[in-house]
């Protein structure tokens, strides 16, 4: 049975009842794991303060919400020329030999390339890009953006934004130092810790872009003509 | 703010219903004991015939002792906070003042400001000696929940029973800048004052007649947003302060607040930076004094010679669901 079919007849069937789930050490769920357990240990879980750490070392997600039809954001998003006008320091994309992907320099650093494929789904609207510092063989460094109706969210026209990276091994060590510059003193990895404070800068351009152009009823785009 | 008379703080002691009970009291019988109001080993309760006025007058036996001096000289003000109060109408302070033979210019029984009440005291109390010349007040707040409510053979079931600790704390502050209480800061939040709301299974007023005793009401849904409200707006009002007094994060020297439970003492030393042992905690032994709290805290700090010379004690804290939030900071001197 596929899983439409499942989920279309699965009120007929025992779900939720897998032997197993009585086995798995740890699971907290209503049957065993009462309504007073859960307040308890929610108030626990529940801080004033969160060490960076706990919050932004492992994954790094950001939103914004932003005023401008969630279509029009998807399609600016997915354009990755648009990275030229948002992004703090990457510029100067073009084509590779390679369909799809790009390659530009991340002005972060000195004589640093950086290879960019864009993966998207309209239906979903999701935009991920898929980058590297120095090579374009190993796309590691991920961005997964999300365009969400704020129409659903909030009640209110414009679009909600999610953006998360996921902190790879490779930002701790680069798998690729024969790539890089010689002289280059710093790794895209060093700046792990600011990630949340860099990100939050690019949302914001990001936003005050498409919210000036939405606002002033210019084209949604990274182009001109 | 100049023209302010400033006013000092002189000693605090405490005072405890000598009734101690034990977790076990409350619950269901057989039942484990709800994990969500943990924390507290004992709490004492006041018993039936028990007054606030005999623990305010104990408790200014005890700072008489301790002060060396007496407590009732020019005492011009009397100022109380019970939280079940012994008599409805009247309040209590006028018997204080004929229990302890004085007979102050201005007595002031308050009902608000529940667990943050010492500061807004001190700040009217302030504000007495700036306008009418009165010099020394002497500031009374004692819990009484416990025994009164919480004790009733119905109520102690709720998982939240275990709570409430009944306790006085007393406070002498007086005019001068020997021990400034200064930066006071209260805030009042409107939007959450309904919040706290008496609960029955019978549908009348508390005044009313009625079989059962009445509770406080914690559904889960209001506990998350206290939750929330605790979390934030303790820190806020309490950096507001710091940043008028010019205190930083490590200029916490210690830090008083009332005593909810153990996770919002956690949270708020998180949020301030302040480590443990620099933040006055008697939830274990006492429960949720609630108003009480501070001042026994004062109190505790004191007697096992926390506070140095030169330091700054900040206090701090929000009542009820979040109505109204509180902080001050006492510059500590060897003798005020």
């Amino acid at each position: 049975m596929n899983l439409e079919d499942h989920v279309r007849t699965r009120s007929a069937m025992p779900v939720g009842t897998a032997p197993e789930l009585n086995q798995i050490p740890g699971l907290r769920r209503i049957e065993q794991f009462s309504r007073d357990d859960m307040a308890a240990l929610c108030m626990d879980e529940t801080r004033a303060v969160y060490p960076h750490d706990t919050v932004y070392g492992r994954f790094c997600t950001i939103e914004e919400y932003i005023d401008c039809p969630p279509d029009q954001v998807f399609e600016y998003l997915a354009d990755p020329y648009s990275l030229h006008e948002w992004t703090w320091s990457s510029r100067n994309f073009q084509p590779t030999e390679t369909p799809g992907l790009l390659v530009g320099s991340d002005e972060l650093a000195d004589n640093t390339r950086l290879f960019c494929k864009t993966v998207t789904n309209a239906a979903a609207r999701t935009v991920d890009y898929h980058c590297a510092w120095d090579q374009g063989a190993e796309l590691w460094m991920i961005y997964l953006m999300r365009v969400i109706d704020a129409r659903l969210v909030f009640g209110k026209p414009g679009s909600v934004i999610t953006w998360s990276n996921c902190h790879h091994p490779n930002y701790d060590d680069n798998p690729h130092p024969q790539s890089a510059p010689a002289d280059r003193d710093i790794w895209v990895g060093d700046l792990w810790p600011m990630f949340y404070a860099g990100h939050v800068v690019e949302m914001q351009n990001l936003k005050k872009i498409l919210e000036y152009r939405h606002t002033h009823s210019l084209p949604v785009r990274p182009w001109v003509g | 703010m100049s023209n302010v008379t400033p006013i000092s703080f002189v000693g605090a002691a405490s005072a405890f219903p000598t009734r101690i009970v034990e977790n076990d009291f409350f619950g269901t019988p057989g039942a484990k004991q709800s994990a969500m109001f943990r924390g507290a080993k004992r709490r004492h309760h006041v018993e039936p015939g028990q007054t606030a006025v005999d623990l305010i007058t104990q408790a200014c036996a005890s700072l008489e002792a301790r002060l060396g001096r007496s407590v009732t000289d020019g005492l011009d003000i009397i100022l109380t906070n019970v939280s079940i109060p012994d008599m409805p109408f009247t309040g209590c302070g006028a018997e204080v003042a004929r229990e302890l033979g004085v007979h102050p210019q201005w007595v002031f029984d308050l009902h608000n400001y529940g667990c943050i009440s010492f500061i807004p005291m001190a700040a009217l109390a302030q504000s007495l000696m700036t306008t009418t010349g009165a010099r020394r007040a002497l500031v009374c707040n004692v819990q009484t929940a416990g025994g009164r409510i919480f004790s009733d053979p119905k109520i102690r079931q709720l998982p939240q029973a275990a709570i409430p600790g009944d306790g006085c704390g007393v406070a002498l502050l007086e005019a001068g800048d020997s021990r400034p209480i200064e930066h006071i800061v209260v805030r009042n939040f409107p939007a959450y004052a309904s919040d706290m709301q008496i609960a029955s299974g019978e549908d009348a007023s508390w005044w009313e007649p009625r079989g059962d005793q009445f509770s406080i009401n914690f559904s889960r849904a209001k506990v998350a947003r206290v939750v929330g409200r605790g979390n934030r707006m303790v820190p806020e009002v309490v950096q507001a302060t710091c940043d008028q007094a010019g205190i930083g994060p490590s200029g916490i020297h210690t830090l008083i607040t009332n005593q909810p439970n153990p996770v919002f003492l956690r949270n708020w030393r998180d949020a301030l930076q302040v480590p443990t042992e620099r933040h006055i905690d008697t939830f274990a032994e006492h429960g949720n004094l609630f108003g009480a709290a501070m001042p026994v805290c004062l109190a505790r700090a004191e007697e096992e010679g926390r506070l140095r010379p030169e330091t700054n004690v900040v206090l701090g804290g929000f009542s009820h669901a979040g109505d109204y939030a509180a902080a001050a900071v006492i510059r500590w001197t060897e003798a005020a």
